[in-house]
């Protein structure tokens, strides 16, 4: 969005845009049945261009100076206030999505640590910090799942029963033992599962 | 074509073909110097205008129809010097800006879907929490207290003082950064501004927008750190006019060049 300098080329865009800005202003003011007026001032028409007619201009006006002046200039903008809101507005929406990105990444690096892809150790240092964060979060989330979980588990025998079942198939983990350990009992426990299965099979045999 | 008969789609309509008519507006004035003015009143009868150089000139203008649009030759000689305008830069920030926007959502859309399509079944931690069951809860609790000892373990490595509990506060809170950063006040004086400058870059609050100025991010133009903008625009503006540099000493930190903090490889402009 430059000044276009070439002459031509500037006076031709003109023509094409001032169309297009016309036409949208008509399918604002047709669509959603409101008033609009449009005045374009420029070099290239030899008087001012007015839509949708100098009368109908006419009548926006009047209505717009019969409003209070507060109310008139509360979402009045010029280029440098318009730029500047469309900055603000741009600039949240890109913190925001920064933000979710690198925690998303640094999900991503929570989980490969625990499935044993990679090392902590590994994990480039601008990126620790983030990491830490991300765990702290997850563990705020699972911390509010467990108190749901052992509420449910008084009301209900059920799941008392399945919480039962599922942790006795669990062998149990160490305390400060480390997350390679994590997938390697995982590993473990995949291979039981597929030994319980072979068992099964001979079992129905 | 005929007026909305859904009453909310007509609002949102009306909310974004009225944003989209001021673009135009904008970009009209931008690239071809023309003034205009636009006078939009909403469904529910409050007004909305736009006006290069405002509104009111414009209108006083349709209103004395002899007045006839200022000396052309001003214009042309004025044309030279357009590019240097506060205006223009604004248009040249936010062109960047959308840019990087574009950039930061695709960026997005590639994460979510590398996730969803890298996910497997045998990692049962990696589904959502709220399907976990008890057992696991509390497995998936003890490794990740093991991993966060030893991701922490491993910062402390780098970081002098990290971990504190009040170090890195966490996404949910409202603080804004200052009061999210200890410093540990037996630290030296120098050791306290590189801790607390390294606080800076990484905590996750700098993503906020009510970010502070204080540590010299704010020339986004003048590219310290990409991806993060600071809200206060109109500083970050001055400085890209004045081409001040390397207001953050705090950044020189060991081993990461100005380079290196660029992710999308952009070197710094001035």
């Amino acid at each position: 969005m430059v000044f276009i300098e070439n002459e031509s080329a500037r006076k031709s865009t003109y023509k094409k845009r001032k169309r297009g800005i016309l036409k949208k202003a008509k399918e604002l003011a047709t669509l959603c049945g409101v008033p609009v007026g449009v005045i374009i001032d420029s070099p290239y028409d030899s008087s001012m261009e007015v839509w949708p007619s100098r009368v109908d201009m006419d009548d926006v006006v009047s209505q717009w100076q019969r409003l209070p002046e507060m109310d008139r200039t509360k979402k009045m903008l010029n280029q440098k206030t318009y730029l500047e809101q469309r900055i603000t507005k741009g600039t949240e929406a890109l913190n925001k999505l920064n933000k979710e990105n690198k925690e998303l990444e640094m999900k991503e690096i929570m989980f490969d640590c625990l499935s044993g892809k990679i090392a902590p150790s590994s994990i480039d240092r601008n990126d620790l910090v983030g990491c830490s964060n991300v765990i702290d979060q997850y563990l705020r989330i699972l911390k509010r799942r467990m108190e749901i979980l052992t509420k449910n588990d008084g009301a209900s025998s059920s799941s008392a029963h399945a919480a039962a079942t599922t942790s006795a198939d669990m062998p149990i983990v160490e305390m400060g033992s480390s997350s390679t350990a994590f997938c390697d009992m995982i590993r473990q426990q995949q291979m039981q599962n597929n030994l319980n299965h072979a068992v099964m099979d001979l079992d129905l045999d | 074509m005929a007026k909305m008969k859904n009453e909310s789609n007509l609002q949102v309509t009306f909310s974004k073909r009225r944003s989209g008519l001021f673009k135009k507006a904008s970009e009209l004035n931008t690239l071809c110097g023309a003034d205009i003015a636009v006078i939009v009143f909403s469904p529910g009868g409050k007004v909305y205008s736009f006006g290069h150089p405002n509104v009111e000139i414009v209108l006083n203008r349709f209103k004395n129809i002899n007045q006839p649009f200022p000396n052309p030759n001003n214009n042309m000689r004025l044309s030279e010097v357009r590019s240097h305008t506060p205006i223009q830069q604004m248009n040249d920030f936010l062109t960047q800006l959308m840019n990087d926007l574009e950039k930061a959502k695709k960026k997005n859309e590639e994460i979510k879907k590398k996730r969803k399509n890298s996910k497997r079944s045998e990692n049962w931690w990696e589904d959502p929490v709220e399907e976990l069951d008890l057992a696991h809860a509390q497995e998936f609790k003890v490794e990740l207290e093991n991993l966060k000892k030893v991701v922490t373990d491993e910062a402390s490595k780098f970081f002098q003082g990290f971990p504190h509990p009040n170090f890195c506060v966490g996404s949910s809170s409202g603080a804004p950064f200052r009061d999210g950063g200890y410093i540990n006040p037996n630290l030296d004086q120098s050791e306290q501004r590189r801790m607390f400058n390294v606080n800076a870059y990484y905590n996750p609050n700098m993503y906020r927008p009510n970010y502070q100025l204080l540590y010299g991010n704010n020339s986004y133009a003048g590219g310290c750190v990409p991806d993060q903008y600071n809200l206060n625009f109109m500083l970050a503006f001055n400085q890209y006019q004045n081409q001040n540099q390397n207001l953050n000493p705090g950044f020189k930190e060991e081993g990461i060049s100005e380079n290196e903090r660029h992710q999308d490889g952009h070197s710094p402009h001035f």
